[in-house]
């Protein structure tokens, strides 16, 4: 157990920079999720952190020790690789026990522990299996339980989950919450897949172009996101470009693409009239009404025809044409109010629930709210 | 399709055999006249040949000089493979996954004494190691067989170290490992077959030599090709023809060695 403390971390490769510049700092016990698109600098920022590669800059400490310059195999962390890196011609058994071999455990030590971790993980009927043989899930088990055998101080997971299929993976993201209850080691998860890191983390740093752009719980860094990037990246959403007519008190309003002025709740942000915002119309925060009639509208309001229903499995959503602009909500299949294409909608929301983004993509007002 | 375009199809495909049959049988060809008059009877080689006797082969193992010829072949083509087997592995596993200087140059650096004509090296390394005072003709032999295998085994190498999947490494060292323990307990179970068959051709390669073998033997110590090539100038008996026999087959059971051992990865990795 112990904290990671990342400071100033970059990593080049030729004229590409992976990493650029990085802090960040993982509490004693954590599960911290690094989340962000492929080629953000993810799995690059665990790599050196694992050791498997050197920093251009920047220095990495696992609790109060600097360990930048020692190689993996000096340092307490262990890694489960996405494509798990099970041994081949070892079995089960001595894949776990190979770190502990390696440590110069004797050979009955080790076997009862490899067997003892093999049983967290329930795999403990495999024990001299060939892990060729094994499906994902099980290989994902025992990579975990080779990790996690030689007690690391931090526990590094490179989307391990990735490999599996969507009941399966779901079901692992439960487990390895437990198992990170149980074992009460520091966890740091990387991932392409927000719904992963919400399930799974304490909290959530989003990675972006290298860097980190937000960290905090899920909740909160879903709540209050500080820019587009993270809103875009956090789920769909309604994104509708705005003019800043006129500052009020409370923020601004602002005329939108779909001919509406709607109230922002943007605070003192500084923002002049003229400004142009992204503003982003979360489908979970619309309400929806079958009405009568197009004279809705209104600055928490409009009114629109339903021209499109996609079902989404569990899910179905509908899209209304707002003269030439459209806002998508959705519902649970089988609602009670099922809408139907040609449905004219009152679509309305909460003017506090709207979220504003500036040209460069920086949260208006965050905080304000 | 068109019955007269399927039986000019068919027509093509049957011709295409046939010519490629011819040209395999007219390359092999030589390796059946060798092996044929080895066991013929009579002082001179001919071909056909008149009457069939093993007689050559019971001379060749009577005589002293052959049998130690074939100790100096066997002493100096394990002596090359082992050595040519260490620095091919070595040099390749050193360049892989590695973007410096060193991994950029280093394969055309050890692919270079494989484009020397061995004319060159044999006399370079005749006039150097009497230089230096190094005199071993049986380390002679091994240095400059080992110059011309070390590219084969590094070749191989670089094909088989591309499909490992290098994840494995980082998973030793990650788990506590030293490289060297990585080396022998990761790397080493997963390319066995690659370097089995490396040291095989390296042997292999250095049975078959002979302009250097030439170049640096020693009135003690000479290999299968170079006593073959001086008994040639004296006199063409059908002893030639049973140690070529003994030297292709040699290289064929080589060949099926490797093959067996990939078939039992193979397999192994099935079972």
């Amino acid at each position: 157990m112990a904290s990671v403390t990342l400071s100033g971390l970059r990593k080049e490769y030729g004229d590409l920079t992976a990493v650029d510049g990085l802090d960040l700092d993982v509490d004693d016990g954590e599960l911290l999720c690094l989340l962000g698109p492929s080629g953000c600098g993810k799995s690059t920022t665990l790599r050196m952190l694992g050791g498997l590669e050197t920093p251009t800059d920047g220095d990495v400490h696992i609790g109060d020790e600097p360990v930048t310059d020692q190689p993996p195999y000096e340092r307490n962390t262990s890694m489960v690789f996405q494509s798990w890196a099970l041994f081949p011609r070892k079995s089960v058994i001595e894949n776990v026990a190979f770190g502990l071999k390696m440590d110069g455990v004797s050979e009955d030590e080790r076997r009862e522990r490899a067997r003892e971790m093999l049983d967290v993980v329930e795999m403990g009927e495999f024990v001299d299996h060939d892990p060729t043989d094994l499906s994902g899930g099980q290989k994902q088990r025992v990579a975990l339980a080779r990790s996690l055998a030689i007690e690391p101080d931090v526990l590094l997971l490179d989307e391990p989950l990735s490999n599996l299929d969507k009941r399966l993976r779901e079901q692992m993201q439960l487990e390895l919450r437990n198992i990170h209850d149980a074992v009460e080691t520091t966890f740091v998860h990387v991932t392409h897949d927000q719904n992963e890191a919400f399930t799974l983390a304490d909290s959530i740093a989003i990675m972006h172009d290298g860097d980190i752009e937000q960290i905090g719980a899920p909740r909160e860094v879903y709540d209050d996101p500080v820019s587009l990037f993270i809103e875009e990246f956090l789920g769909d959403t309604n994104l509708v470009d705005a003019t800043v007519a006129e500052v009020t008190e409370t923020g601004v309003i602002a005329d939108t693409a779909f001919d509406t002025e709607v109230d922002v709740r943007t605070g003192d942000a500084a923002v002049a009239q003229g400004d142009g915002l992204s503003v982003s119309f979360r489908p979970e925060e619309l309400d929806v009404e079958r009405v009568e009639g197009t004279d809705g509208d209104g600055a928490s309001a409009v009114t629109g025809e339903i021209t499109d229903v996609l079902y989404r499995g569990s899910t179905v959503r509908f899209y209304v044409d707002l003269g030439g602009e459209h806002l998508f909500f959705e519902q649970s299949v089988g609602a009670d109010t099922a809408f139907s294409a040609g449905d004219v909608v009152r679509v309305s929301w909460d003017p506090d629930d709207l979220l504003a983004f500036a040209a460069d993509g920086a949260r208006v007002g965050r905080g304000e709210t | 399709m068109s019955e007269v375009e399927l039986s000019r199809e068919r027509a093509e495909d049957v011709l295409f055999r046939a010519g490629y049959w011819l040209l395999f049988a007219l390359i092999m060809l030589p390796i059946v006249v060798v092996f044929v008059t080895s066991f013929q009877r009579g002082q001179y080689l001919t071909f056909p040949p008149h009457g069939f006797s093993l007689q050559w082969y019971r001379q060749f193992f009577a005589s002293a000089e052959w049998l130690s010829a074939v100790r100096d072949s066997v002493v100096i083509g394990v002596g090359a493979s082992v050595l040519s087997t260490v620095l091919g592995v070595m040099g390749s596993l050193a360049v892989q996954r590695s973007d410096s200087t060193l991994a950029r140059v280093l394969p055309p650096i050890i692919l270079l004494p494989l484009l020397l004509p061995p004319v060159v090296i044999g006399l370079t390394l005749l006039i150097y190691f009497n230089r230096i005072g190094f005199t071993n003709t049986y380390l002679n032999i091994i240095v400059a067989h080992t110059l011309w295998a070390t590219p084969l085994v590094f070749f191989v190498m670089q094909s088989v170290f591309a499909r490992f999947d290098w994840d494995l490494r980082d998973a030793g060292m990650d788990l506590g490992a030293r490289p060297s323990r990585v080396f022998y307990h990761v790397v080493l179970p997963n390319v066995r077959g690659g370097v089995l068959i490396s040291a095989v051709v390296a042997f292999i390669v250095s049975l078959q030599e002979f302009i250097m073998a030439m170049f640096l033997k020693s009135y003690g110590v000479q290999t299968v090709p170079v006593l073959a090539w001086t008994s040639l100038q004296s006199s063409l008996t059908p002893l030639v023809s049973v140690v070529s026999t003994f030297l292709v087959a040699v290289s064929i059971i080589g060949v099926l060695v490797s093959a067996a051992l990939m078939n039992m990865e193979w397999l192994a990795e099935r079972l």
